[in-house]
């Protein structure tokens, strides 16, 4: 299996409104989702995350750039690959008037599944009990289940979510990460696309972030937050003043914060107590504040108005 | 590809607008045989006895003036002006007959051609209706791009979709054109007159029976791609709706040359092997008189099947071209 799951080099696709005007969803998108573990694709509404994910998976056509599914080109070779990807795009989308059983039967005869799967994977969302309702009766989080149960049909190495927690409760945006995070534990790769930052930080091993259709900023949540954002420490101190003095001479950056001071710059914390200690300022408490991705998050894409 | 269209005709067949349709098929098959029925009854005892003296009087009346009327009327002959009728044509009093009073008897081989014909047109519109609503729901509910996520080979899954509506109506329309032929054989051999029915004409009527099930087949398909094209059933009957008001009534009324080139009687042409439209021809005559005669056309069997077989290979074409391209969102 391939070290990279999914790959595109400079994907770009143009809709014209219906006024005739261009806009450009997704321009030159560099992405590379590594094989297995659960990869967060983060971006601002509009940047062009779900059109992405519609050209993997062959429903929109891309105008330039390459894209490769565990090796294979899409959309050429799509068909060869699509039976190791399972995916739901946006909101679940069945045919209303059958049953979640039903749907499913259909989907899976389509692929050569045997029946007994449907019972399975059923089972295996909590819907057995449901599976003989009809789908427009299904509460927003059973769709969402369903859904998973029919990417789970197929057995697939890659499970692509796009926005899975939309409208759920909390219950179940935490039965949705469970199990996104449990099928990364099992190898499968995972990609999810939310704008739910902190809910991608608790499951994601590594995440990209798009603005206006590019890459931005890739690698693992460590990187991502370690190479964006100064690290930055919260110190209790007698002497406001005299420490601001000391440690701004020192290259610091220094600002209060109620009873404390905010201290970005330092290389190590320990270069803060050496410094002040010197000058008989002594540090009562030192907290390092550790960003998170939704600072990241923030900072890199300014401007691209969530 | 065979497998698709196994799956689709289940879907098909399991959707409740499927069912609907083909027991409103059957309903409307058995008020049609209803119809024939009361169509093909006898006159009562007292009805027979009205005729009959009908008959009486007009025979009477025959008998006493036809001379004199024929006399007169050769009189106002020689006074019309050329060009004119032959006396013969204009001055004839044929001696009434008994059995031109009364009903005549129903005769199965006369009656059962335009009865195919008229089943042929309702089949193909259920199976139109069915099969823009067999595609036009996936396409409004965005089923369709669950679908493709599991078989992303356009060209099978818009292959499987016509196939499994063409041929999951070859059945239905079998069924209701025999339900039409034997319930009508029944119903006038009892009442009225199979006496003339020979095995060319249970030929013939096979035949345009087997053409209806072709027609319907295919209506069941177009259905499927203007379904497809416009991506909702409403908007697929709108425009079928708005071309048979605006192309067959008033475009056909005001540019009756123009039949030749619409669906209805192309249609007719080939379920009925010829069918027969009108055109308005003047012209003027020696005299300087300008005269407009109502002409018979015919359309050839051969006319209607190139025409159906055209429009159908061009709109498989055009849905699989706009398929194989669209954006599924």
């Amino acid at each position: 299996m391939p070290d990279v799951a999914i790959s595109t080099r400079g994907l770009r696709k143009t809709y014209r409104t219906r006024r005739g005007r261009k806009v450009v969803a997704v321009q030159g998108l560099d992405l590379e989702v590594p094989t297995g573990g659960v990869h967060g694709f983060l971006g601002p509404n509009g940047s062009g995350k779900t059109t992405s994910i519609r050209m993997l998976l062959g429903l929109v056509r891309s105008d330039a750039g390459t894209m490769t599914v565990f090796g294979k080109t899409v959309p050429a070779q799509l068909p060869e690959v699509v039976g190791r990807i399972g995916a739901i795009v946006e909101s679940p989308k069945f045919f209303p008037a059958f049953t979640g059983r039903k749907n499913l039967e259909l989907l899976a005869e389509a692929i050569g599944a045997p029946r007994t799967r449907v019972g399975e994977v059923l089972e295996q969302t909590s819907l057995g009990e449901r599976g003989n309702d009809r789908f427009r009766s299904y509460s927003l989080g059973m769709k969402q289940r369903l859904a998973i149960a029919a990417t789970l049909l197929k057995e697939p190495d890659l499970l692509i979510f796009d926005e899975p927690t939309n409208g759920l409760d909390p219950a179940g945006i935490r039965e949705i990460r469970e199990t996104m995070r449990g099928l990364g534990d099992q190898g499968k790769t995972v990609l999810v696309s939310s704008h739910i930052l902190a809910e991608v930080e608790q499951v994601a091993d590594t995440v990209s972030i798009i603005g206006h259709g590019r890459l931005l900023a890739s690698g693992t949540v460590a990187e991502v937050i370690g190479g964006s954002t100064a690290p930055t420490v919260k110190v209790a101190v007698g002497n406001h003043e005299a420490a601001t003095r000391i440690l701004t001479a020192a290259g610091m950056t220094v600002r209060a914060d109620g009873n404390y001071l905010l201290v970005e710059g330092a290389p190590d914390p320990a270069d803060v107590t050496r410094r002040l200690a010197h000058q008989e300022l002594y540090v009562s408490e030192l907290v390092p504040v550790r960003a998170d991705l939704e600072s990241v998050f923030l900072e890199l894409t300014e401007g691209e108005g969530l | 590809m065979i497998r698709l269209t196994k799956v689709e005709l289940r879907r098909l067949t399991a959707r409740r607008l499927t069912l609907i349709g083909v027991a409103g098929l059957f309903l409307i098959t058995a008020l049609l045989l209803v119809a024939t029925w009361f169509d093909a009854r006898p006159l009562s005892a007292a009805e027979q006895q009205q005729a009959e003296r009908q008959f009486q009087l007009a025979h009477k009346d025959w008998v006493d003036h036809a001379a004199e009327n024929r006399a007169q009327c050769e009189e106002d002959w020689k006074a019309q002006p050329d060009p004119k009728p032959t006396v013969d044509d204009m001055c004839s009093y044929p001696e009434p007959k008994l059995e031109d009073y009364g009903k005549p008897p129903t005769v199965f081989a006369q009656i059962m051609p335009d009865l195919l014909q008229g089943s042929s047109y309702f089949l193909a519109f259920a199976a139109f209706l069915i099969g823009a609503s067999f595609v036009g729901a996936e396409f409004s509910s965005g089923a369709i791009g669950n679908w493709l996520t599991f078989e992303p080979r356009r060209l099978r899954v818009y292959g499987s979709k016509l196939l499994a509506a063409a041929t999951g109506f070859v059945p239905i329309a079998a069924v209701v054109l025999a339900i039409v032929l034997l319930g009508t054989f029944l119903i006038v051999d009892h009442l009225g007159d199979t006496a003339s029915t020979t095995t060319k004409t249970w030929g013939d009527l096979s035949a345009i029976g087997g053409r209806a099930v072709v027609t319907t087949a295919l209506a069941a398909a177009l259905g499927c791609i203007v379904g497809l094209l416009l991506r909702h059933t409403a908007a697929a009957i709108g425009v079928v709706m708005g071309y048979l008001v605006l192309a067959e009534g008033v475009f056909a009324a005001f540019l009756q040359k123009a039949q030749p080139w619409l669906v209805k009687i192309n249609f007719d042409a080939f379920v009925r092997h010829d069918a027969q439209y009108y055109v308005t021809e003047c012209k003027t005559g020696n005299d300087g008189s300008y005269i407009c005669d109502y002409v018979q056309k015919t359309l050839s069997f051969e006319h209607g099947a190139w025409y159906l077989a055209t429009l159908a290979v061009v709109m498989v074409l055009l849905g699989g071209w706009v398929f194989h391209r669209r954006d599924v969102n």
